[in-house]
């Protein structure tokens, strides 16, 4: 679903993704650690298409991400750390634009708005401008947004930062429920106990270069994957 | 706890001195200097310098006449205008709207110190306007009327009083707005209506400003007594300029109890309103058929909402929006006779009427800056549209489509209207309106391919990239640049070849590099947004 090959990209002298390779297939949550300023954002706006790379290969179902970026984005959903939506906008509207940029037709989209507005408590609120959301109100639009189209691949920065934890565990399911349907979620997080227990396989990332990755049970062995990723760090 | 409040206040005041917010960096000492010198010379120089020559016209006259009292209401009056209107939105959102209201609330500070440090600051803002009159005023009085013990000290009690005043309006007027936007819909087109009102009124008095000082100079007897009789308040205010130690009494105790009643009505009425989050009534979210739209209708449609969103957008970049249709009204009812004028000033360049009867309206055009800062807008909700399934040159295109539409209509309007007034033939009518709406196009393609050269994306208030930034100053005055040459080489050149071919050529020209311009933005533009 989405390859990562020598990944390399570097602000000015400093290399903030160093020859970074991944793969995250069908059915997968793949999540991605690192301590701040490690490169995980940098890895996820860049496999997006938002960030353009010095060095190395990123595929997304099979399409390079720079020589197809409107195909790949057709299948991929993104949700950045801080979600900035056009504040000018109420929900709905920001809701009906996205859809309108899938080309997903009234009726479904109505379906869905309807469907994950009423799971999120968001539906009395949709009318509101966006400037009026508050963080967590802002972070469940951003997620909405995302899941409106139904993408195979949904890459998320720090998702669950603001939302309430009911919100959280909504989200949990559905990421389970979207993995289980074939799509995939690459996401990245500092809660390593939602990650020890949500993803299928964790890669962990320090000073832009990847240090460990594999499934649950590779990486952590025995122990904690907070015990794993604080001894991984302080080598 | 005061002190501290006031200093950041006022640095924050003064912060863009000191700040970049472009660059997103401290400014170099030279800059700084250079800000400063700018601001004295516009404070001290422009502002100084035009009510000294006010206050020389009108002082002396009214002197000689007996009525030193109606040069000091009057040029209060200018005073009180300028320091407190000028500034009710700024005071409101001074007043209620600072980001660190919420910040400040919640620390160990009593509330009537916060209201007191933001009162405070708006006190010396308007103070300071109100200075760049009220100082040649006193000087000017004092010089030409002589100086005693009691004039100078009632003239700076009158000064004082005039400050306090702008301040009490200030408050006031920012208080009302502040109840009004809170039940407020549309705040944006009320505020863009408002400062119309205002800016129309301004030019009105400005433009009549002379008729009037004269007016008043000649007749000060009739009017003075007029005022006195119907208005008694008011020729005391002007008396305490004068030196009367009553007047200065009456009107000082009158001032302090507004000005506690002022304080009563702020202080309780602060924390409400400031600790609301500005939102008109809720709106209920009901369920309706959605529409539609294509990828660029969508963006386009996005493009117009941002547009209508902000009083500040529409203000700086849409004036040619109501400019336009309003030039074409006036071309109808005196084209004719102006576009006669201009023939018989240029007599030896026949044609050049309809030529620089299209220049005007093109520059007029040039007011719709649009698309310029549209890019910039985006600010850090860039990573929307690179994360969309969108090309970059949609995005640029509905920047542009946008622009082109807001401007190309009311530019038909006008330029239909000055085809009808303007003498001539019908082919001539016809290039004059194919002229304006093709130079348009090219002024939509030329502002977005600025706006995307020169792009502000970290500002942290769109005053920023709509007023402040490099790509609107360049598409207005580089435009306005680039649509005078036609014009001028029209009147040393063009006028041999007739005015119908010499529009067909500018027309041609300026279809070419629209369309250069356009191809660059589809291939260049979109690969630099990508970069963005």
């Amino acid at each position: 679903m989405l390859i990562i090959e020598h990944l390399t990209k570097t602000y000015g002298e400093k290399k903030a993704v160093d020859d970074l390779s991944l793969h995250i297939r069908p059915g997968e949550i793949f999540g991605f650690i690192g301590h701040n300023g490690a490169g995980k954002s940098t890895t996820l706006k860049s496999a997006v298409g938002i960030l353009q790379f010095d060095e190395g290969k990123i595929t997304v179902c099979g399409k390079d991400i720079r020589e197809e970026p409107v195909a790949c984005k057709r299948d991929l959903a993104y949700i950045p750390d801080n979600p900035d939506m056009y504040e000018f906008m109420s929900g709905i509207k920001y809701l009906n634009f996205v859809a309108d940029i899938f080309g997903i037709p009234a009726s479904a989209r109505q379906e869905k708005i309807r469907k994950y507005a009423d799971i999120f408590e968001l539906t009395g609120d949709l009318a509101q401008p966006i400037s009026a959301y508050s963080h967590g109100m802002k972070q469940k639009l951003a997620v909405i947004s995302a899941w409106i189209h139904d993408p195979k691949l949904i890459i998320m920065d720090e998702p669950f930062v603001g939302l309430d934890p009911k919100a959280s565990h909504l989200l949990k399911e559905m990421m389970r429920e979207h993995c289980d349907r074939g799509g995939a979620i690459f996401f990245s997080t500092h809660v390593l106990e939602v990650a020890e227990k949500l993803c299928d396989k964790v890669a962990i990332i320090k000073q832009g270069r990847l240090i460990r990755e594999g499934t649950m049970e590779e990486v952590k062995g025995d122990d904690s994957l907070e015990e794993v990723f604080l001894e991984l760090e302080a080598e | 706890m005061l002190k501290v409040l006031l200093k950041k206040q006022i640095a924050e005041v003064f912060r863009s001195y000191f700040y970049d917010a472009k660059k997103n960096r401290m400014r170099s000492k030279g800059a700084i200097a250079a800000w400063i010198i700018f601001f004295v010379v516009i404070m001290v120089g422009v502002l100084g310098g035009m009510f000294t020559v006010l206050s020389l016209s009108l002082c002396g006259a009214l002197l000689q006449a007996g009525m030193g009292w109606l040069y000091f209401l009057l040029m209060g009056m200018i005073a009180i205008v300028l320091g407190a209107f000028g500034s009710v939105f700024s005071t409101y959102s001074g007043l209620y709207l600072a980001k660190d209201n919420d910040l400040l609330l919640s620390m160990p500070i009593p509330v009537k110190t916060v209201i007191a440090s933001r009162i405070i600051n708006v006190y010396l803002m308007g103070a300071m306007y109100a200075a760049t009159v009220l100082l040649p005023t006193i000087i000017v009085y004092w010089i030409v009327g002589g100086l005693s013990a009691a004039k100078v000290i009632c003239g700076l009690l009158f000064m004082l009083m005039i400050t306090v005043i702008v301040l009490l309006l200030s408050c006031i007027l920012g208080w009302v707005v502040a109840k009004i936007s809170l039940k407020l819909k549309n705040k944006s087109f009320i505020t863009v209506l408002i400062s119309l009102v205002f800016i129309g009124t301004y030019y009105f008095f400005y433009f009549k400003a002379t008729d009037f000082v004269r007016d008043i100079v000649q007749n000060a007897e009739t009017y003075g007594n007029r005022i006195k009789g119907a208005a008694y308040g008011l020729y005391l205010f002007g008396r305490m300029g004068e030196g009367s130690w009553a007047a200065a009494g009456i009107c000082a105790a009158v001032t302090a109890v507004v000005s506690m009643l002022v304080w009563r009505v702020l202080s309780r009425s602060f924390l409400k309103i400031a600790t609301s989050n500005g939102a008109a009534e809720k709106r209920r979210y009901v369920e309706k058929q959605a529409k539609e739209r294509t990828v660029f209708g969508a963006i386009l449609a996005k493009e117009f909402g941002r547009f209508t969103a902000s009083a500040n957008y529409m203000l700086n970049c849409g004036l040619g929006i109501l400019l336009l249709p309003a030039s074409g009204v006036l071309l109808l009812i005196k084209g004719r006779e102006v576009c006669e004028t201009v023939e018989s000033v240029f007599s030896s360049r026949p044609g050049c009427a309809s030529v620089l009867l299209c220049t005007m309206l093109c520059l007029m055009a040039c007011m719709n800056d649009m698309a310029a800062p549209s890019v910039s807008l985006e600010g850090k909700s860039i990573w929307i549209p690179q994360s969309l399934p969108v090309e970059p040159k949609t995005v640029l295109r509905a920047k542009t489509a946008m622009q082109l539409i807001l401007t190309e209509i009311p530019v038909l309007i006008a330029a239909v209207c000055a085809a009808i007034a303007l003498p001539g033939t019908a082919r001539l009518k016809i290039m004059l309106v194919i002229t304006a709406l093709v130079t348009a196009a090219f002024m939509a393609m030329f502002d977005i391919t600025i706006g995307l050269a020169m792009p502000i994306l970290n500002w942290t208030n769109e005053t920023a990239p709509i007023k402040q930034g490099g790509a609107v100053t360049l598409a207005l005055l580089g435009g306005w640049g680039i649509i005078v040459i036609p014009g001028i080489l029209y009147l040393l050149i063009g006028w041999r070849i007739g005015a119908v071919t010499y529009m067909i050529i500018w027309s041609a020209v300026m279809a070419v590099i629209s369309l250069l311009l356009l191809r660059r933005l589809d291939t260049k533009g979109a690969a630099s947004f990508r970069m963005l």
